[in-house]
């Protein structure tokens, strides 16, 4: 009862989980821990995270433990339009992915209970007025809250399994743009809370020996499904408010599936250092697709009943590097990176993930204030690269209703986290 | 509390720094530039088009949107100057007076208005052409006047108030009694300004008074007289070296004025009708049809050509202004509405032709259609033109915005800009205004884009486009 007090605290506080933060509109922000190495630990059974990144690693926790940490995501995009003419930025908003996790098991047992809370996807954008794109998107807010407890088996000393049943326990669209009238601008904003959703988070972790470790795990796809969301439409033309009937809206958006393999390497006490390799298989997301209504039945909202925009995601993979060195008892210097590859093929750009391939460099630092309490401050730096479509692009694929231009994201996440172990 | 924000101000310094640092530029990617073209004095000649000219008329607004205004505020950003236009004053908004839709049908079809001038200050010597409000600035650099012709542009007095008749837009960016012809005209404003770059979009009104007329005014242009004017005012705007544009005619048959109305569904829609049977009957006696000439009786669509009329087929075009004639009561002794006749197979053309439309006349009216032969033709001259447009053009190195090709292409699949569908349809394509031929704001911005396109790509410019999609379509109330 307590914990469920503590999560549903922890949801209301959660500000959901910004732009960009790897590909797609993944967030891959494990713990404090993790980001300041590049975002690795399928391989390693370091930290309460481990339930996130690989289930099967938790049993070979050696402690109970609470940690909670949170980062502040501040996106900064450039977009210049195909035809030239002065740079679009963002509005600057600034977001605090959270992430909580607490195990608990008996000491040398071989089982371990878990439960943790964290927002695998997410995303928060908004552009400055007027600008190109407004059409395809002005704002948008993305929130996934993910609740999972854990359970965790040590089958040997080497060799343990893990699952967790991931819980989608809060989640909401909020969808806002322009309507392009024939002489005015309208603004449409879909806004839905989405149902409860169920999933698996199950891992295998082998440890042969003290100086490597080998994790492999798997995040099944979650549907996000909103039925009866709120369309709410103003500023449209009296002549054309016919077309603008339906007050409610269906979709669903795929929080796709992800499989993980790691790789752990303790060459000495005071070193660790992390390989992973993650899969994520945006392929699930072909298109974004609402159906409006209106008391029950189809309605129309501007062109049609519907509005379907192609997404046609590939599976994408992202490749992490990340080290821990202790310098001693108390302090810890972590380092990493990571190349995140897009699932946006060219030509699908869309504003609500202005995406390419990511370069990200990480830092952190641990401190054990004292034997059982510590501190982690962590900073990740996103550069997503330049991306340009061009009009024939768009024309090319169908994909004209999104905008033409070039693309440039810098995102800067400082983070800090407590972690209490007993 | 000092002690601390001594301590952590060098942190907040630095997290200042990454933050700041972290927003990415892409303004000079690529940077905006003139390249080998000079923007700082532009001039703009043409007819209506350049003028700003929508929805039947020149008012203010429209004027302000014009595509030169738009293209000049674009050159202002790699160096361009000033551009004075000669828009009416607010008292005169209204200008020549224009169409708006006054309201919409229960069933969504705009009815249009008028709205009256309020820039005309007279009547003419010749008692029929209003005078407008005159503009008196001496620093004029759109020199657009509305339904010029290449044909006329060599011909004095065409701005002079007289009692044959006259160009009353050309009369305004007169002094009063200026007895000139255009091609002078542009030629003191070329002395004048000293242009460093033009726009030259003359040669619309060589083949649209033909063809918006039905084929009932204004002959098509002669190419050999067009050559010869067009090269002299080519001549004329680079005489001074300027470099410039000269934009070919777009096919007239692609805009709503002719599209509109739907040929094949109007002949459709009189044919499904059925012949009463007693009619039939007097027909099959009073002409001695034999039976199977007689199961051919029906309903059939008739227009008026140069030859004669004719039952129509889907390659006539019928215009915009058909659809408030077709089918309404004949205004002869006819018993059948305009346009629809009887048509029996076999049976002799003077006959057939004299039961549809003859005694009575009853065939729409040749100003009404723009028949299969007249379009032939309108489209055969229109490319003769553009050829000598795009020839002289090329023969003085200037860019040529073929802007036929690129309304064949907008007349075919639309344009699509920022997520915004735009087509060549009437109202709801938000490109043409109502008046069906010229285009609102929204096709004025287009088509400003498309010629920067042009402009870039022939002097190495980086001249930044324009969003479209803030330019209005079509007004709506």
């Amino acid at each position: 009862m307590k914990v469920k007090t503590l999560l549903l605290a922890g949801g209301a506080i959660l500000v959901g989980a910004s732009s960009a933060n790897a590909g797609g509109f993944q967030v891959y922000l494990p713990s404090q821990q993790s980001i300041g190495m590049g975002g690795v630990g399928v391989g390693l059974s370091m930290e309460q995270a481990a339930q996130f990144m690989n289930p099967g690693a938790m049993a070979m926790l050696r402690q109970n433990g609470v940690q909670v940490g949170v980062s502040a995501t501040f996106a900064r995009l450039a977009f210049r339009p195909i035809a030239g003419g002065e740079q679009r930025q963002l509005e600057n908003t600034t977001v605090t992915p959270f992430n909580l996790y607490a195990s608990f098991g008996p000491k040398e047992g071989k089982f371990r209970a878990g439960i943790s809370v964290y927002t695998p996807y997410g995303s928060t954008l908004k552009y400055e007025d007027g600008w190109e794109g407004r059409f395809a998107l002005s704002e948008i807010t993305l929130r996934a809250i993910y609740v999972q407890p854990t359970v965790s088996y040590a089958l040997t000393d080497q060799l343990s399994v893990g699952a967790g049943l991931m819980i989608l326990t809060t989640g909401s669209v909020n969808l806002q743009r322009v309507v392009p009238l024939p002489s005015a601008e309208g603004k449409i904003e879909l806004d839905g809370k989405t149902k409860t959703g169920f999933g698996v988070n199950a891992g295998i972790f082998f440890k042969p020996s003290d100086k490597l470790s080998v994790g492999l795990s798997y995040r099944s796809k979650i549907d996000a499904k909103v039925r009866g969301g709120d369309v709410t439409v103003s500023g449209i033309t009296p002549a054309l408010q016919g077309r603008f009937v339906g007050d409610k809206f269906d979709a669903t958006l795929p929080l796709p599936a992800t499989f993980n393999v790691g790789l752990g390497i303790m060459p000495t006490d005071k070193l660790t250092i992390g390989l992973d390799v993650n899969f994520t298989q945006w392929s699930e997301y072909r298109s974004l697709r609402f159906d409006f209504k209106k008391d029950g039945a189809p309605a129309q909202v501007g062109a049609g009943t519907f509005s379907e925009s192609k997404r046609s995601y590939e599976d994408a993979l992202t490749f992490r590097v990340g080290g821990q060195y202790k310098v001693n008892d108390k302090l810890a210097l972590r380092l990493g990176g990571a190349y995140d590859m897009t699932p946006v093929k060219d030509g699908y750009v869309t504003p609500e993930t202005p995406d390419n391939n990511r370069i990200i460099a990480t830092a952190g630092v641990g401190y054990n204030i004292t034997e059982n309490f510590g501190v982690d401050a962590s900073f990740m730096f996103q550069a997503i690269l330049k991306r340009t479509q061009t009009e024939a692009d768009l024309l090319n694929n169908g994909t004209t209703d999104r905008v033409a231009g070039t693309y440039r994201t810098n995102v800067s996440i400082p983070g800090i986290g407590l972690r209490y172990n007993f | 509390m000092n002690l601390i924000f001594k301590r952590s101000a060098p942190f907040l310094a630095l997290l200042g720094l990454v933050l700041g640092g972290c927003q990415p530029d892409l303004n000079d990617d690529p940077q905006s530039s003139a390249g080998q073209a000079d923007f700082s004095r532009y001039i703009a000649v043409g007819n209506s088009l350049t003028a700003g000219f929508g929805d039947n008329g020149v008012y203010r607004e429209g004027q302000l949107q014009s595509f030169p205004a738009i293209l000049a505020g674009q050159f202002q950003q790699v160096g361009g100057g000033n551009f004075v236009q000669p828009v009416f004053p607010e008292a005169n908004a209204n200008g020549s007076g224009f169409l708006r839709i006054a309201s919409f049908t229960p069933a969504g079809t705009p009815v249009l208005g008028q709205v009256a001038p309020n820039g005309v200050v007279g009547l003419g010597a010749d008692g029929r052409t209003p005078l407008l409000v005159r503009f008196t600035g001496s620093d004029n650099q759109n020199l657009g006047v509305p339904g010029i012709r290449v044909a006329d542009i060599a011909t004095p007095g065409y701005g002079f108030n007289n009692p044959l008749g006259f160009n009353p837009y050309f009369e305004r960016l007169l002094a009063a009694n200026d007895p000139r012809s255009y091609t002078q005209y542009v030629q003191e404003r070329v002395a004048t300004i000293k242009p460093t770059f033009f726009t030259n979009w003359l040669g619309n009104n060589d083949v649209l008074g033909y063809a918006s007329s039905g084929g009932t005014a204004a002959p098509l242009s002669d190419p050999a007289d067009f050559r010869a004017k067009y090269t002299d005012i080519t001549n004329v705007l680079t005489a001074g070296g300027a470099k410039g544009v000269v934009i070919t005619i777009p096919n007239v048959a692609n805009v709503p004025l002719f599209t509109t109305v739907p040929t094949a569904a109007v002949i459709g829609q009189v044919r499904a009708g059925a012949v009463p049977p007693t009619l039939a009957a007097q027909l099959t006696a009073g002409l001695s049809l034999t039976p199977a000439q007689a199961a051919t009786i029906r309903f059939g669509f008739f227009i008026e050509t140069a030859t004669g009329a004719r039952e129509a087929t889907a390659a006539d075009l019928l215009l915009l202004t058909s659809s408030g004639v077709i089918n309404t009561p004949s205004t002869t002794a006819n018993p059948f509405p305009v346009g629809v006749g009887i048509s029996i197979t076999g049976l002799a053309p003077a006959q057939a032709g004299g039961l549809a439309a003859v005694a009575p006349p009853n065939a729409l009216p040749s100003r009404f259609v723009l028949d299969a032969a007249e379009v032939a033709a309108v489209q055969a001259r229109t490319t003769e033109l553009n050829n000598i447009i795009k020839e002289v053009g090329q023969s003085k190195g200037l860019a040529v915005f073929d802007a036929n090709t690129f309304f064949n292409g907008v007349a075919r699949n639309g344009i699509v800009v920022n997520g915004v569908g735009n087509s060549a349809a009437f109202v709801s394509g938000n490109l043409f205004s109502l008046d069906g031929v010229h285009p609102t704001p929204r096709g004025y911005a287009v088509i400003a884009n498309e010629i920067i396109k042009v402009i870039n790509a022939t002097y190495g410019a980086a001249v930044p486009g324009v969003d479209p999609t803030t330019y209005r379509g079509v007004q709506f109330p």
